[in-house]
């Protein structure tokens, strides 16, 4: 085993190299592995709530399923916004491998149309990963089913069974109730950082529009979402129903409206620009809302094509605007029960007090005339009312001035907005010297006084304050509220009486509503013939108001206004119109406005008296006031059994409980 | 047994002495590790032993035979062995090159009826013999740095790109790295060393844009930005990444692994192990392993620094370099620090080549420790 020196020096110093590149070696390996350590560390330790989170992302599939949207319903019960089974296409972006095949395949099973198949390729580039796409929708049952023969064949296409929102009445209630339709960017940006994630689902339709809108949240209802663990493919493995979220329905929401008015007043403005607010007196319920033309918001579920959305938008009579709370108005006379309260209340007139009305009076540096060419001769208050004499309300107003106006104006609800659940409302304008002060720096001529006593000049309305101004006329007492929104999810919201009472004087108000009465009942009143309801007993109290867009000159007066019949549609008078009935029990109030209908008591007083009609027939008190016999005289155990007699068979329940004396006879 | 036993004249060479002289703590850690690997088989299946986690254990038992064996194979056979076996894995190779199976979009294959080859990893052990024969003959200057050193290079060269034209470029790198650790280990000079890497470094770029199939080019691509397309080429990292962080500090429990078990993660069975057992058992159960291999290597190293022969360190410590790089390639890429590349942990790993010839290195390993006091007297290498 001997071996030359040189040979052990050389082996040693190789192997006292070996040796030292074998710790370097060793320690880089060590090294290296404690770096993987330290990388699991990382990733298992302190990132582990981020992986967490992504792996039951991968592991777990929650398939949102939007709930039933809450119905909209009239105070009886009648559906005015449901929703129908829709059948449709869905196509999972993530599974599609060749989009232009898929879709190709399946317009053989159903129509899609070259231009459809475009905009979904558009679509498809805007929507998240994750969110199924709708191909189509509204399919016929075969067509439904002929796809989910062939869904196999097809990875990523599924059909399925949606809700889409349908509305009964088509316009009737478009305004009020409004609409429903796609997310828009806008809406996902309004519902902030963590927008529901029904939002995203392709067939979730957000509120748009008047209750819709307002009442989003509510009719939503909360999405119900099936956790499914499913693999990479997307196959599912398993159902886990434990962490199932149930869907909670959308809440009913019932509104005060009575369809049967409400589809009257849409008959009976027909294709007139106009609105007509029917308001019950004893709870401050909107028993109508309608503005006319109004639109199929059906179409707007759908989504409106291009040229449908700018045919109604750029119609003359103006569809989309609701003219019950957007649309602002000169009242004319039918604000002229406002200037006798004030003149009443101010103590500076007395009612019996008569002025002479000669047609014409001159005032500042002109002459202010009255609708009657010749005028009325001698007019107390309540004459004037009757015959809506201008010259009286101009005197009047004159004399004790626009503040005074103003204020009894603004308690009677003008110049302000009512809390009725939706938007839209615009609050128009009562004009007084503070405004003129504030708003043009100017001081208040007197001349203004004038018009502003007949309901013109700077002062506007909308339908539902006139409404609101001629149920406290009515009501006589309080200041009511409108209420829209009769219940949400079974929950009542605050009636409209529980408001403050009027701060003006009964006779005062006896007196402005007597001049009302005669209006519509006095043979000579300006809505004799248009207010006769036909009803027996029952009878209208009203004001008739024509108000005048355009100057008319001298020398058009010298030779005979113009009729309205002879004007450009833009051109013609707003014709007004507020009642309230049955006069000797108030218990509807309305007001009715047709956009350049031409002559208050022609046009406007007519159509309230229908819509009116309507309202009163369908109360059980007013029916049995009708159809009862004549009252007998009072004879104690008599009179509860004629009473019951009368009474119709189902009375709605928000129909006041009888009178204190009646229940008391009741009672043994 | 004592010392003075075995100075006798002929008693190393009894086979009861040469089995006892089986380092057996590296025997049970490679268990520990192969029993380990056929556990998350186990879970992988659904809990079944099929379809891999009993084949895993049948071949481990075999291949574990087969160590046992070599480990008794008498030091200078492997030394007259070296250029041989290394010779079958080149042409193997280039058989490969003319009439290799295509599979998995790569020729590696070489079916030779019977058995289906990958020659790359014949070529592991022979590259390591090789290199490790060679340098048994060379002095320790010119290790260091001198024009002979044209011939290592050369034996890592050929194989290296033959293996990349396949292409497979993880284990060409790993028949790269493990050529360079045992010259390193040679002693060739750090500055060489650090030059290289330097070269290596600069050269990256160019290759991967110019030379690298479009398939290897989207996965280094991808490595660097993985979240540029989750659910394409980046899908495996993050998956992967998914899986290890998931799993926390104690995992998921045994059989409870969403990644794997819903086939969210790759490859799960062979490259993508390592993360089935981390998504399961945590980061304890990772780093446990993580201790088990470098335990292994640590043993390894050891028993290549205490062998008298320059061949038998050489080769003990190359193989065993091979096997710390399989560990360090296929931890990184589990865990998005490396570009996936083809490379199994091993052990843990399903695949029955990648066992062999890991066990084949530690049968060499262990025929080092068994003959560590026998002397290769001659470079040339004849039998005594």
């Amino acid at each position: 085993m001997s071996e030359p020196s040189f040979f052990f020096s050389e082996v040693n110093e190789r192997q006292g190299v070996f040796n030292r590149r074998v710790f370097l070696m060793g320690g880089l390996a060590g090294g290296g592995i404690l770096a993987l350590g330290g990388r699991l560390a990382q990733l298992q330790l302190l990132e582990f709530d981020r992986y967490k989170v992504m792996s039951t992302a991968n592991q777990f599939n929650f398939r949102i399923s939007p709930p039933p949207r809450g119905l909209i319903l009239d105070r009886f019960g009648v559906v005015l916004a449901a929703n129908r089974p829709n059948f449709r296409v869905l196509m999972m972006r993530d599974e599609v491998s060749d989009v232009g095949a898929t879709l190709e395949s399946l317009s053989q099973l159903i129509p899609i149309t070259p231009e459809r198949r475009q905009q979904l390729v558009k679509e498809l580039a805007h929507t998240p990963r994750l969110v199924p796409i709708e191909v189509a929708e509204d399919l016929t049952w075969e067509e439904f089913s002929r796809i989910n023969v062939r869904a196999p064949e097809l990875p990523g296409i599924t059909a399925d069974m949606a809700e889409a929102r349908v509305y009964p009445y088509g316009g009737a209630f478009a305004h009020v109730i409004g609409y429903v339709a796609k997310v828009s960017d806008r809406d996902l940006l309004a519902a902030g950082k963590s927008p529901d994630p029904v939002l995203h689902h392709p067939g979730f339709r957000i509120g748009k529009q008047g209750v819709e809108k307002a009442l989003d949240l509510a009719l939503r209802g909360k999405a119900g979402a099936s956790k499914t663990e499913v693999d990479a493919q997307g196959r599912v493995i398993r159902k886990d129903p434990a962490g199932d979220v149930q869907a909670v329905p959308g809440k009913t929401v019932v509104l005060s409206l009575d369809a049967d008015v409400q589809n009257r007043a849409l008959e009976v403005l027909g294709a007139e620009s106009g609105a007509c607010v029917v308001m019950d007196i004893r709870t401050g319920d909107l028993i109508c809302m309608a503005s006319t033309p109004s639109f199929d918001a059906n179409r707007f579920v759908k989504g409106l094509t291009g040229p449908e959305y700018r045919a109604l938008a750029d119609y003359e009579r103006r569809p989309l605007l609701d003219k019950a709370l957007s649309g602002t108005y000169p009242p004319g006379s039918t604000f002229k029960p406002m200037t006798a309260l004030a003149a009443l209340e101010s103590g500076m007139i007395d009612p019996e007090e008569r002025i002479n009305c000669t047609g014409q009076m001159w005032f500042g540096n002109r002459f202010f005339h009255c609708w009657k060419r010749g005028g009325h001769g001698s007019q107390n208050m309540h004459d004037a009312i009757k015959n809506s004499c201008d010259i009286y309300f101009y005197q009047t107003a004159v004399k004790i001035g626009p503040d005074r106006i103003a204020e009894v104006a603004k308690a009677f609800g003008l110049g302000q907005t009512f809390d009725i659940g939706i938007s839209g409302q615009k609050p128009g304008l009562v004009p007084s010297t503070r405004w003129k002060r504030e708003r043009y720096n100017q001081p208040w001529y007197p001349g203004e006084s004038l018009s502003f006593g007949i309901g013109q000049g700077a002062l506007s309305a909308n339908a539902l304050q006139l409404a609101v101004m001629a149920a406290r006329l009515a009501n006589g007492k309080k200041a009511l509220n409108p209420r829209l929104i009769k219940s949400i999810g079974g929950v009542e919201t605050p009636r409209g009486d529980a408001a403050p009472n009027l701060p003006f004087q009964t006779r005062h108000l006896d007196l402005v509503r007597a001049g009302m009465a005669a209006v519509a009942n006095d043979v000579t009143g300006t809505a004799y013939r248009a207010s006769q309801l036909g009803l027996g007993p029952v009878l209208m109290a009203g004001k008739t108001g024509t108000a005048q867009v355009r100057v008319i000159s001298a020398a058009e007066r010298a030779g005979g206004v113009r009729s309205n019949d002879s004007l450009p549609w833009r051109l013609r008078d707003h014709a007004l119109f507020i009642a309230f009935a049955p006069y000797d029990d108030p218990k509807y109030a309305m007001s009715v406005i047709v956009q350049h209908g031409g002559g208050g008591a022609a046009v406007a007083a007519p159509k309230g008296r229908e819509i009116m009609r309507v309202a009163l027939l369908k109360d059980a008190d007013v029916r049995a006031r009708i159809t009862s016999p004549m009252p007998l005289p009072v004879v104690e155990p008599i009179a509860p059994g004629a009473e019951q007699e009368g009474e119709a068979p189902s009375p709605p329940s928000d129909v006041i409980p009888p009178p204190l004396s009646l229940q008391g006879v009741v009672r043994p | 047994m004592t010392a003075g036993g075995l100075t006798r004249p002929g008693e190393r060479n009894r086979l009861v002495v040469k089995f006892s002289e089986i380092d057996w703590t590296l025997a049970l850690l490679v268990c520990l590790i192969a029993g380990m690997g056929s556990i998350m088989l186990y879970s992988i299946a659904g809990l079944s032993w099929q379809p891999w986690a009993a084949n895993h254990l049948v071949r481990f038992g075999l291949c574990f035979a087969l160590m046992v064996v070599l480990a008794m194979v008498d030091l200078r056979v492997w030394f007259v062995s070296a250029y041989p076996v290394y010779a079958i894995g080149l042409i193997l190779l280039l058989a490969v090159e003319v009439m290799g199976d295509v599979s998995l979009g790569a020729q590696r294959w070489l079916n030779l009826g019977f058995v289906r080859l990958q020659p790359s990893e014949i070529m592991k052990i022979g590259l390591v013999l090789a290199l490790a024969r060679f340098y048994h003959g060379l002095p320790a200057d010119e290790a260091r740095f001198s024009w002979r050193l044209f011939v290592p290079v050369a034996l890592i060269g050929v194989p290296t790109l033959l293996v990349a034209h396949q292409p497979d470029l993880g284990t060409a790198v790993l028949l790269a790295a493990t050529g360079l650790s045992v010259m390193m280990l040679a002693g060739l000079s750090l500055r060489v060393v650090g030059a290289l890497a330097l070269s290596a470094l600069a050269a990256i770029p160019p290759v991967v844009m110019f030379v690298l199939h479009d398939y290897q080019r989207n996965r280094i691509l991808t490595f660097l930005n993985p979240e540029a397309d989750p659910s394409g080429s980046g899908y495996h990292i993050m998956q992967s990444k998914i899986a290890l962080g998931s799993g926390g500090l104690l995992g998921k429990g045994f059989g409870l692994g969403s990644q794997s078990q819903l086939d969210f993660l790759p490859e799960k069975h062979t490259d993508f192990i390592f993360a089935t057992l981390a998504e399961e058992f945590g980061f304890v159960g990772c780093v446990s392993v993580l201790a088990l291999y470098l335990a292994t290597i640590t043993i390894a190293l050891r028993i290549a620094s205490i062998s008298h022969s320059h061949f038998g360190r050489l080769g003990a410590a190359g193989v065993t370099a091979t096997f710390a790089l399989y560990v360090l390639i296929n931890g990184a890429m589990v865990m998005g620090l490396a570009p996936v590349v083809g490379v199994p942990m091993p052990m843990l790993s399903f695949g029955g080549t990648v066992m062999l010839t890991v066990m084949i290195g530690f049968g060499l390993v262990q025929a080092v420790r068994v003959h560590r006091y026998s002397e290769i007297t001659s470079g040339r290498g004849t039998l005594v």
